[in-house]
């Protein structure tokens, strides 16, 4: 009996996401702890000290929840409603933007969580990221023309997609959907127009349950999704990355590109303030404004720069993974003529010949990476093409064409997914790079690569120059490795 | 309960956007740059500069935006890629920079703005005029004149647009240097026979070690080199006739000459020769005493060769030379008896002036000098015009005095048929750098003499022979150059005490350096100005006097000096550290404005 319910503690996921938010909680907390502290000075910034105050409050109650979580898994097996009522409390953390507790709050007070509840509560959480970040520009002198009314049209979004939480929690069963969910869901998918994908993950899973009256479909479905949403890393990071994705569709709207990149005498090397969030740099330029602007062009280099070598690597790979022999020897040998040279210095030998702009740059980072994608089709190829479905789609005349790119890449492209993934965080990287060195976009244009180079020549005097793109790459190229690790759990059938 | 929440919520919001102020609000109140921002002009500038040079580019192009230009950045990583494409054209206005390490104004103009200057690009007669006559000018009429040129060069015809003067920073470890023998000189480079340790007991066993950005060496021939890797290393290798003070004023001191003398006329400079001075020699690794005077002879040989076109293959000084005709040692004593320039006394009288002994005997050979006993030599030289600037060429490194017996030992190749790769000129690199080719033939007259030298360091031994003795002696006897590329890689090179001295602190990091207890900050004004060089080829603004003038007055010094955080100053033209002219380029967007709808209406 005793250890039935300490696997009970063991499988808990919930228990689980618990831990993992109380202590990132408390990593931030003792980060704004440190920070509270003036060193030079010996005195207490009060604002950063009663930001920590409040976090640590909610950190405490995290703990807390953690401890009578792993009293109630022990003594009674599950999770008592008592304690996921309490849930409702920690939602509150949402205000502070600790992500952490509030995404486990939301977990917590409900027992039986379908994909499309997780969803909702990202979408709902992403929205809330917008807008508040957006809404620092209030601080500001002025604000952009646009932002009243995007803010208006944001926020009018957020109430649909709260009621929309609220429908998809109490109506939405692992199996079904109600039909009358179909209007709702395809608005959804219109919203998503604003960047926030979760909209349309979920107004495209609602579809699917309701449409679908193959339940093996939605059984399959469900499971994938369920796998990536169980990994608290995955998820997050998956938050991360559609988090950015809207800002940097939404900032047309809602941010001054002006006071990213026009100097301003008047507000050099300012220190974080209401005004300016991550303080000026040597220009005078408000660095977030930058930053956000800045995510733009790392999301756009990363993505088109691992599109294009995928369409163009797939392609060749598929090709040579089905005629075997000739054809596959003159691609694959020429592509490793390709692979024979390091990526970056061709990419440099590039941008050196043919100018510094971001076109360039995305040429210039995917042609090296399409032999490793070619060289990953071709293996799949190879191996699908003799599963017996292909056989009879040639038994039944098929033309090659279409037993390839109809039968045979369909089903290769999982692994393609995975890797593409993993790699956008190395094109986001590269590009960092070579702005960093002076060869990628121009050095006025908001590029985290050329923010953090500009950081680093004040990294003793203003270190947050540096250290806030610094995050920024980092908090991308991770969020992209998470989901990226996710994707393959929930792709590979062999982790089954 | 949630809904009412955000109904609220949205209701709060929406009183929050009536107190909110959007751009158009803003502008309209101040309603201008804006405004002509907005309307997309098609003037486009193509801007050309260097990667180090990207603030500056980054300053100008902001301004240019704001004043209804378009701007295309052309950025090169290196000179070489620079030059590259501006000898290609393709720019419209190139940020450059000049310094006039020989502290006249004459330099500071004759090679860049003059039709047949060496670095020059336009012909402007009105402009060739004027640089002509101040240079026969002293310097309380030649200020007029300057005035005049900046008014032509800058504000009637807008070659070139200014931004700013730099200062020069030096950073010193006082734990290990005595701060207050460390020199630094507006104009020359750093003299290194003054330092001295805190400890001088160290003097004898340990090194000065200072810093250089350029590893490769030119030449160190001092007439086969004009830049910043030699002019530091060549300026304390081989003594000079006269000296530039930190303030730019020529001097005998610490030079070959006792004293100097301008006769009437301003044609004929006369100088008087110390007799302690022995070239030095490097044998077995020690810098040995050659037993050989520098003397007379020297002087007429290494001047003659400085201002002679092909005296050697890539003479990169001889233009600062061209203004001597004739350099003779002279042994008449009566020819001393002409009146000095501006003056009662003698020449005679102007060059006795502080000695011990009188002048008894002029000698033609050097070895027969002997001061104490009132045998003297003289050297004169003549100029092509009436010039008094000539002082301060013969004060830069390129007018170093070199062994006569030694070169022309070592130059015995054929000038016109000089073959790079047989032939081994006298001062080549290669024979002071560590490996097979290793020959050290170098014959130095001033206080250091090179050693040896590789990738990572040069080093130079004391010449035991260079006015023993005196103040002028050099007081540590081993100096070590570390070659660090980065300005910010040497200050952390000078924060932990791998070097000693760091010449040219980046304006941003005075404040890191004066935080330092263990550094202290030297500053002082420069000859460097950084200004903005319009295409005069085949270009819009090659044309367009107005476009060009649009451009100049585009350009806010203010903001420049604000970037900088106060360490820079105004500059008009490369003449402003030289000469108090009086202008002031005062941005004015009305003019920009006017310019340039002067300049569409031609169009």
């Amino acid at each position: 009996m005793i250890s039935q319910k300490k696997h009970a503690l063991k499988v808990s996921r919930e228990y689980t996401q618990a831990n993992f938010a109380w202590i990132l909680s408390t990593i931030v907390t003792m980060i704004l702890l440190w920070n509270s502290f003036s060193f030079k000075e010996g005195n207490i910034k009060t604002s950063v000290f009663y930001v920590f105050l409040i976090y640590a409050v909610f950190t405490s109650f995290q703990l807390f929840l953690t401890w009578k979580m792993k009293r109630d898994l022990l003594k009674y097996g599950e999770i008592q409603t008592t304690t996921r009522k309490l849930g409702y409390i920690q939602l509150f953390s949402i205000a502070t933007a600790n992500i952490f507790t509030a995404a486990f709050a939301f977990n917590l007070i409900k027992k039986k969580k379908t994909p499309e509840y997780v969803f909702a509560v990202y979408m709902v959480l992403t929205q809330l990221f917008i807008l508040a970040i957006s809404s620092f520009n209030l601080f500001k002198p002025y604000v952009t023309d646009s932002f009243i009314p995007a803010m208006g049209a944001l926020m009018l979004i957020m109430v649909f997609q709260i009621i929309m939480l609220v429908l998809v929690a109490k109506y939405v069963q692992a199996g079904a959907a109600p039909s009358w969910m179909l209007i709702p869901a395809i608005l959804l998918i219109i919203t998503s127009l604003t960047g926030n994908l979760f909209n349309l993950l979920l107004g495209v899973s609602l579809i699917v349950k309701i449409r679908s009256h193959d339940q093996s479909r939605i059984i399959k479905w469900n499971t994938m999704w369920d796998k990536i949403t169980r990994n608290s890393t995955a998820i997050l990071g998956m938050f991360f990355i559609i988090l950015l994705f809207s800002l940097s569709v939404c900032s047309v709207y809602t941010f001054d590109y002006d006071m990213a990149v026009e100097n301003n005498y008047g507000a050099l090397l300012q220190k974080p303030s209401l005004e300016y969030p991550f303080g000026t740099d040597d220009f005078g330029r408000d660095l977030f404004s930058r930053i956000i602007f800045g995510a733009r062009i790392s999301l756009l280099v990363g993505f088109a720069s691992t599109l294009i070598p995928v369409v163009i690597g797939g392609f060749l790979g598929a090709l040579a993974g089905y005629y075997s022999k000739r054809a596959d020897n003159i691609i694959m040998r020429l592509l490793d003529i390709l692979y024979a040279v390091p990526g970056i210095l061709l990419a440099i030998a590039i941008i050196a010949a043919f100018g510094a702009n971001t076109l360039n740059l995305i040429l210039a980072l995917s042609v090296g990476a399409i032999p490793t994608y070619a060289r990953t089709m071709r293996a799949n190829v190879l191996m699908v093409s003799n599963y017996e479905f292909v056989e009879s789609a040639r038994a039944l005349g098929s033309s090659d064409f279409s037993i390839i790119f109809k039968q045979i890449v369909p089903n290769s492209l999982a692994p393609m997914i995975v890797k593409a993934t993993l790699t956008i965080g190395g094109a986001v990287i590269a590009t960092s790079s070579l702005s960093f060195l002076g060869l990628g976009v121009e050095p006025h244009i908001p590029e985290w690569g050329n923010i953090l180079k500009i950081g680093s020549t004040y990294l003793e005097s203003h270190s947050y120059l540096a250290i806030i793109p610094g995050l920024a790459i980092i908090g991308l190229v991770l969020s992209f490795n998470f989901l990226g690790d996710g994707l393959r759990d929930a792709l590979d059938p062999r982790m089954d | 309960m949630k809904k009412s929440l955000l109904a609220i919520l949205v209701a709060v919001v929406l009183v929050l956007a009536g107190c909110v102020n959007t751009k158009s609000d803003v502008s309209d109140k101040a309603n201008d740059k804006t405004d002509s921002k907005t309307d997309q002009s098609d003037v486009v500038m193509e801007l050309l500069g260097m990667s180090t040079g990207e603030a500056d580019m980054n300053i100008v192009r902001d301004q240019l935006i704001k004043n209804g230009f378009q701007v295309k950045l052309n950025i090169q990583p290196d000179y070489g890629s620079f030059t590259a494409q501006k000898d290609a054209g393709n720019y419209d206005l190139a940020l450059s920079s000049w310094t006039t390490v020989t502290g006249n104004p004459d330099y500071a103009v004759r090679s860049l703005f003059k039709s047949d200057g060496d670095n020059s690009i336009m012909s402007d007669e009105e402009i060739d005029k004027l640089i002509d006559q101040a240079s026969t000018e002293t310097a309380d009429q030649y200020t007029d004149t300057y005035n005049q040129l900046e008014q032509r060069l800058v504000f009637d015809k807008a070659y070139i647009a200014p931004l700013y003067n730099s200062f020069k920073a030096q950073g010193v470890n006082k734990e290990v240097l005595n701060v207050d023998t460390v020199r630094l000189a507006k104009s020359r480079a750093i003299a290194w026979e003054s330092i001295d340790f805190v400890d001088t007991a160290k003097r004898a066993t340990d090194p000065l070690i200072v810093q250089q950005a350029i590893g490769t060496l030119t030449s160190l021939d001092p007439i086969k080199g004009n830049d910043g890797s030699i002019n530091t290393l060549n300026t304390n290798m081989y003594v000079r006739l006269v000296n530039l003070t930190d303030d730019d004023v020529v001097v005998s001191d610490g030079s070959l000459s006792i004293n100097h003398a301008i006769a009437e006329g301003n044609q004929d400079y006369y100088f008087l020769l110390r007799d302690d001075i022995n070239f030095a020699a490097i044998t077995d690794g020690k810098a040995v005493d050659s037993g050989e005077r520098v003397g007379a002879d020297d002087v007429v040989f290494s001047l003659n060769r400085a201002k002679d076109k092909d005296s050697v293959p890539d003479h990169r000084t001889y233009s600062l030379h061209e203004s001597m005709q004739e350099i003779e040692v002279v042994t008449d004593l009566s020819e001393l008896e002409v009146k000095q320039s501006g003056s009662d006394v003698t020449v005679k009288e102007a060059l006795e002036n502080g000695l011990e002994s009188k002048i008894t005997e002029l000698v033609e050979d050097k070895t027969a000098a002997d001061n104490a006993t009132g045998k003297y030599q003289v050297v004169k030289i003549t100029t092509v015009n009436p010039f008094p600037q000539v002082l301060n060429y013969l004060a830069h490194q390129s007018a170093g005095i070199v062994s006569k017996k030694q070169v022309e030992s070592i130059n015995t190749y054929d000038v016109a048929s000089f073959d790079v790769n047989k032939d081994i000129p006298y001062g080549d690199q290669n024979t002071v750098t560590e490996g097979d080719k290793y020959n050290n033939t170098l014959y130095a007259s001033g206080p250091y003499i090179l050693s040896h030298k590789n990738d990572y360091e040069a080093v130079f031994l004391k010449n035991p022979a260079y006015m023993p003795g005196t103040e002028n002696e050099a007081k540590i006897s081993n100096v070590t150059v570390r070659f660090i590329q980065d300005a910010d890689s040497s200050l952390a090179a000078l924060r932990n005490g791998e070097i000693h001295l760091f010449n040219g602190v980046p304006e941003t990091k005075y404040d890191l350096v004066e935080n330092e207890s263990k550094l202290f900050l030297q500053k002082s004004d420069s000859n460097a100005v950084t200004y903005l060089l319009f295409n005069t080829k085949n270009r819009e603004v090659s044309n367009s006097e107005d476009l060009r003038k649009a451009v100049l007055y585009s350009i806010n010094q203010d903001e420049v000096l604000n970037y900088y955080q106060g360490n820079k100053k105004k500059a008009v033209s490369t003449v402003s550290p030289l000469v108090d002219t009086g202008n002031e380029l005062v941005s004015d967007a009305a003019k920009v404005q006017e310019f340039l709808d002067a300049y569409k209406s031609t169009k």
